[in-house]
Formats: C-alpha cells, structure tokens, sequence
C-alpha cells in the first residue's frame, strides 16, 4: 500500500502540475479538496483521468467520487480494491 | 470619435527588459537565433501560485501585464476588459491537440481543453479581478489588439470611465520550429530591418496591458483615435489613410513629431513602408520597433507601450531611430503597424 501512494502522489503531482509540492509535503490522509491540497472541481476531472489512464479504471457511478478522492489513502484503497494496483 | 483614451497605467512583458522600470532600450537584446523570446518575470509576484499552475504562458503573461498596468492606475476594477490575440492560448491547444493524437482520442484532460480558447486571458484576468462588467476578445489577425482599442475608445465615448486593453501572443518551440521548416524567419542580425534587403521576419511574442481612462488624472498621454486599412493595394493607398485618418484627427503627417514603423524586416511585405519612409523623414523623427519585440499579430500593443514610454520619457532611444532629426518635444506619435502585408493600423498618440 506505502508504495502506491507514494506513486499516486508523484502521479497527481504531475497530473495537476503542482511544481511547489513535493511528495513528501501529501499527508496520504489529508483532504485532496477544501483544506490540505486545496483541489478544485477541474482537478477531480484531472484525477478521473488519471485513475483511467494510469490504472484501466472507469469510475462507473460518478457519486463514488467524493469517497474515492478524499484523500490520497482512500484513492489508493479504491485501486486496491479493483486489483489494479 | 471624440473621446480620448488617456493611458494611466500600463504593464508590458516583451523580449526586451520592459518590466524594469529603469530599463529604456539603453542597450537592445537581439533574436535568438531567428525568434525573439520574452522575458518572463517572476509570475508569483503577480498572480496567485494555486491559479499558476494551471496557466500556460500566453496567460501568465496577459494576467501580469494586466496586473502591472492595473496597480501603475492604481485601480481594483475596471469598466471592461478587451483583449486581442492573434493565435490566442497556442500551448494549451498544442497541448490538448497533441494529447488527442497521443493518447488515440482517449484519456483527454480538461485543463489545456478549457485553456485553449482565444479568450482565456481576458477571462482569467476578470476572474483574478473579480470583474463582472464587459468581457471581450478580438481575434482579427493583425487587427486584433487593434480592435481593442476600437472598442475601447467607443465605449469611452460612450460613457465608461476606466478600460483595460491588452494584446497578448505566444509561441511555442513547436510552432517555431515549423515555421522554421517553412523557412518563414529572417537569420540576417547584419542588415537593419528597414533597410529591405532581408527575407523573413523574426517571430517575437509578449504582452502588453493598458488601462485607459476618460479622464486625464496622471495620464501622460492619449490614445486619440485609430484606423485601419486591408490589403492595400499600393503605398498611395496607405499614404492616402493616413492623411485621411490625421486629417479626421485635426492634425497632418507634417506635425507628427515621431512615426513609429513596423518594419517586419521582410522586403515583401515592407515594400510600401520602404516607400513610405523618405516621404515621412523630411519632417518627423522616424523610428522603428519589431527588432525589439519580433513580428507577431499584436505587436502594435507593444509599439502603443513604446509610444507612451517614449512621450513619459520625452526622449527616443538611440537603438530604435532610424533617422536623427532633432526634436526639442515630443508631443505627437504615429504609430504604422503592418502585418504581413495585410492588416494595417495607424494609431495617434499625443502628449496630454
């Protein structure tokens, strides 16, 4: 698990083109949205993306999102749980 | 057109050290090579870095030069934003054009799609204001911040007080490699652009943001009107515009104290300004600018910059004349900007 999030968060980091953030600086349990990363709605379309691209995977009910993407561990957990990691 | 557009604040970012205050073309940074790349400033001191990361550099540099110009007017909003851009966003669109053919049209990413279009920086410089009023980007070629200006000085006349103006343009190492290919460029440093002995021109990019305003307050000078000739057909023709456009002015070419060409250093599409130039350097200063900033859509918004500077400063620098009459003031500024033989403008700046 400590090893696909320290891959996802290199993923998002370039995914979203956030050249001040280093890996180190995620905190895998901190909000992506609102507090911590400070995410927006363009971003959760740009981490929809990425799990497709990256991981074969197809968010089939888009109001999964928000369980998924709230925070670096619980997107790594969902990968898990489809097998894809 | 009665109104005058007095600039009272102005932010330009160009190949040449136009964010330094100080800097006044002392010394002149020439292409690289066949292209004129801007320098860039440091983008953090102008714009929020959550929002940066999402821009791409047309952007970047239209959000700060807007940024520059607003803080010179000492302004938090204006009455409405016009913005002109030849090829608008041209990274986003590579970027998203090239991820369709990269990626077999799947796995597409929102950011450079929303990024790519035309008016994204006078958007994102609405959204950075918060500004709600007027909204609009001009995309007519060689025309384009021209038309900004149009509008600007219409909607002066009609009763809004302070506008800001931009021209905006990019190029990317893709685009310039291919015009390379076309053998579009100029790579003769040896010869001076208005000479006419060259063939090509050196691509520049940059932008430049103006807030105008109806009302004199610390403003140095106006923009007092503008027009615009397609395709002529002769350098009589364009000579004719001109004098129908200062007389329209209450002015003749004979009281221009300084006419400012666009000189793309491409002898053919320069060959009615060559004609033009002795008829004009009998009586005015003549100077020239797109070795300075390259040849692109919007370079008249960087030639407006260069004429506010040069009546602010009441000086013209040596690396910009190409003859030397004398001029105890400068009070009047015709600025004949050309776009590769098609779109000319001509716009008048005056000392206020």
């Amino acid at each position: 698990m400590d090893v696909l999030i320290e891959k996802l968060k290199v993923q998002i980091i370039e995914q979203l083109n956030l050249a001040e953030v280093k890996p180190e600086d995620i905190n895998p349990d901190s909000p992506l949205f609102g507090d911590g990363l400070g995410l927006d709605s363009i971003d959760a379309l740009e981490l929809i993306v990425l799990l497709e691209k990256h991981y074969a995977i197809k968010i089939q009910n888009p109001a999964d999102g928000k369980k998924i993407f709230e925070s670096v561990r619980t997107m790594a957990e969902f990968i898990k749980s489809q097998g894809k990691s | 057109m009665a109104a005058k557009a007095y600039i009272i604040g102005t932010g330009c970012i160009s190949p040449q050290n136009t964010t330094d205050e100080n800097y006044f073309f002392e010394t002149i940074i020439g292409p690289n090579g066949d292209h004129f790349p801007a320098i860039e400033p440091s983008y953090k001191e102008h714009i929020n870095p959550n929002m940066l990361r999402r821009m791409g550099r047309a952007i970047k540099m239209g959000a700060s030069a807007a940024r520059m110009a607003m803080t010179e007017a000492k302004l938090d909003n204006v009455d409405a934003i016009m913005s002109g851009t030849g090829l608008g966003c041209f990274e986003d669109s590579e970027k998203f054009l090239l991820a369709i053919l990269n990626n077999d049209e799947q796995f597409l990413t929102p950011t450079s799609f929303i990024q790519s279009t035309h008016n994204t920086v006078g958007s994102q410089v609405a959204l950075i204001m918060k500004c709600h009023e007027y909204n609009y980007t001009y995309t007519h070629r060689g025309f384009s911040f021209e038309s900004s200006v149009m509008d600007a000085l219409l909607s002066l006349n009609e009763g809004k007080k302070n506008i800001l103006i931009g021209g905006i343009e990019e190029h990317t190492p893709l685009f310039v490699e291919l015009n390379r290919q076309a053998k579009k460029f100029n790579t003769d440093t040896t010869h001076p652009l208005f000479e006419g002995k060259t063939h090509g021109i050196q691509m520049g990019e940059g932008s430049a943001f103006f807030v105008v305003s109806s009302e004199k307050q610390n403003a140095q000078s106006s923009i007092d009107g503008i027009s615009f000739l397609y395709k002529p057909k002769s350098s009589k023709e364009v000579l004719d515009k001109i004098n129908q456009f200062l007389d329209s002015q209450n002015t003749a070419l004979d009281n221009i104290d300084l006419v400012l060409f666009g000189f793309s250093g491409d002898s053919d599409f320069d060959n009615y300004l060559l004609e033009l130039l002795p008829l004009v350097s009998n009586h005015s200063a003549t100077a020239h600018y797109k070795h300075l900033c390259g040849d692109y859509h919007t370079a008249g918004a960087f030639a407006t910059w260069l004429a506010d500077k040069i009546i602010r400063k009441q000086e013209i620098p040596h690396t910009i004349r190409i003859n030397h009459h004398t001029k105890t003031s400068i009070k009047s500024i015709l600025i004949i900007n050309a776009y590769l033989g098609i779109n000319y403008s001509f716009t008048l700046l005056r000392q206020c």
